[in-house]
């Protein structure tokens, strides 16, 4: 069987344990894991989604632009931390599966080891420029 | 495939009258493949007995170290083989960003902490990093995988016949998880010890001492009890023993693994804790490759 890599188990332990929302993608840009405090900002329990690639993350959830347009995936801090193996932060917008908006700042960093880049992990917290939840889409 | 633990201790020697039965040699299991060649997984104190065993051989063996913790190395400038010119080491371990295998190791055999330099040791010794790819000694298949404990740190498997073996004596897979509720390919070491013949495990801590020592990159008993479990191991070796657990203690800790082992739909002759000299033998070629003890 294929077996994850030790740095990626270990950040997904360190997830499961804050109370931060917090997203942890492979190195090829698919979303493995998200904390049970990512689940309730997004409404949906990472166990009830399971693995998804950015196409269907993006049709879930967004992110979107203060002017509500999709944010194009190449632009995602999680996707520039992940190529470009250096740390990312953005402030965008996500929906939950109820239809709320959530103005969040993102803080996205690369998973270096001996091996390469095997992912990286995005950490999100409200906006501080605009109010959290700010209503259906 | 034939493996005999040398040294079943953890963190540091400790002998005396309350640990003779169980061993007080650290960290060493001498495993000789099919072909009759010789590996050593770790150098704990106990090599010291493993080397003192083959007075006149062999001529080359491979010695795979799982991290650089004083405990798995401390026997390597006692190990006899090494003061042979005839003989030829390999030690394989893992790799790590700031310093090639010798350096880091030279650093325990070098002064003042030993006597001796690594360049003046009389045999023929060189020293590999652990490819992430399996690779071949003599007859078997290696696998070496990075698991959870402090520092870089491998678990290895090693495939001969028809019989494994998998050796992850520092093990902590537990650490911020829950091992019954994980999906198999998130567990730590899961890949190596996946229906492995004989799984050596670290089995550091009862489970009323693990609460003081989370984080210390070692297995509670529930731990490497669910970690066999999990992974389907047909005979499952605790090792690596807490310096402070007496020969009673650990004879109380046999019985309570074997009855929980039981209760988890498993047979107690399946599970046991490492003593030192110990031995098993699997068979390379057997309908099932069940080991047996000698």
């Amino acid at each position: 069987m294929s077996q994850r890599p030790l740095e990626l188990i270990l950040a997904r332990n360190l997830m499961s344990a804050l109370s931060t929302p917090a997203f942890l993608v492979d190195e090829g840009g698919l979303l493995i894991f998200y904390n049970e405090a990512a689940g309730m900002l997004l409404g949906k329990r990472f166990e009830e989604l399971g693995t998804v690639g950015p196409e269907e993350w993006g049709s879930l959830f967004g992110p979107f632009d203060d002017s509500g347009e999709p944010i194009p995936y190449d632009d995602l801090p999680l996707v520039k931390a992940v190529r470009g193996g250096r740390p990312a932060h953005a402030e965008l917008i996500v929906r939950s599966t109820d239809g709320t908006q959530h103005e969040v700042e993102v803080s996205a960093f690369p998973i270096l080891t001996p091996h390469g880049s095997q992912g990286a992990i995005a950490v999100f917290w409200p906006s501080l420029a605009g109010a959290n939840g700010a209503g259906p889409a | 495939m034939k493996v005999k633990l040398w040294g079943t201790r953890g963190s540091i020697p400790a002998p005396g009258p309350e640990t003779i039965r169980y061993g007080g040699n650290t960290s060493c299991v001498g495993v000789t493949l099919s072909d009759g060649s010789l590996l050593a997984l770790d150098a704990g104190t106990g090599i010291r007995c493993l080397g003192l065993a083959h007075p006149d051989e062999p001529t080359r063996l491979h010695i795979l170290l799982t991290h650089l913790h004083l405990d798995h190395i401390q026997g390597l400038v006692f190990f006899a083989p090494a003061f042979r010119p005839q003989t030829e080491i390999v030690i394989w371990g893992p790799a790590s960003p700031e310093a090639s295998l010798r350096d880091r190791i030279a650093r325990y055999i070098s002064a003042p902490l030993s006597p001796v330099e690594v360049r003046e040791l009389p045999c023929d010794v060189s020293f590999r990093h652990c490819p992430e790819s399996e690779w071949e000694i003599g007859p078997a298949r290696i696998r070496a995988a990075s698991v959870a404990h402090r520092g870089p740190t491998l678990g290895y498997r090693i495939d001969d016949g028809d019989s494994s073996l998998t050796y992850i004596p520092d093990h902590e897979p537990a650490l911020g998880a829950d091992l019954e509720a994980l999906e198999e390919d998130w567990i730590s070491g899961f890949a190596l010890a996946q229906d492995t013949s004989l799984l050596i495990h670290d089995g550091q801590y009862t489970d009323a001492e693990y609460p003081a020592h989370v984080g210390w990159g070692h297995s509670a008993l529930e731990h490497s009890l669910s970690f066999a479990r999990r992974t389907g191991a047909e005979r499952t070796v605790l090792f690596h023993h807490d310096p402070l657990h007496s020969d009673e203690l650990l004879d109380a800790l046999a019985v309570e693994a074997k009855e929980r082992w039981t209760e988890l739909g498993g047979d107690p002759a399946a599970v046991e804790l490492a003593a030192e000299r110990s031995e098993y033998e699997l068979p390379a070629r057997a309908a099932n490759a069940a080991t047996s003890a000698v």
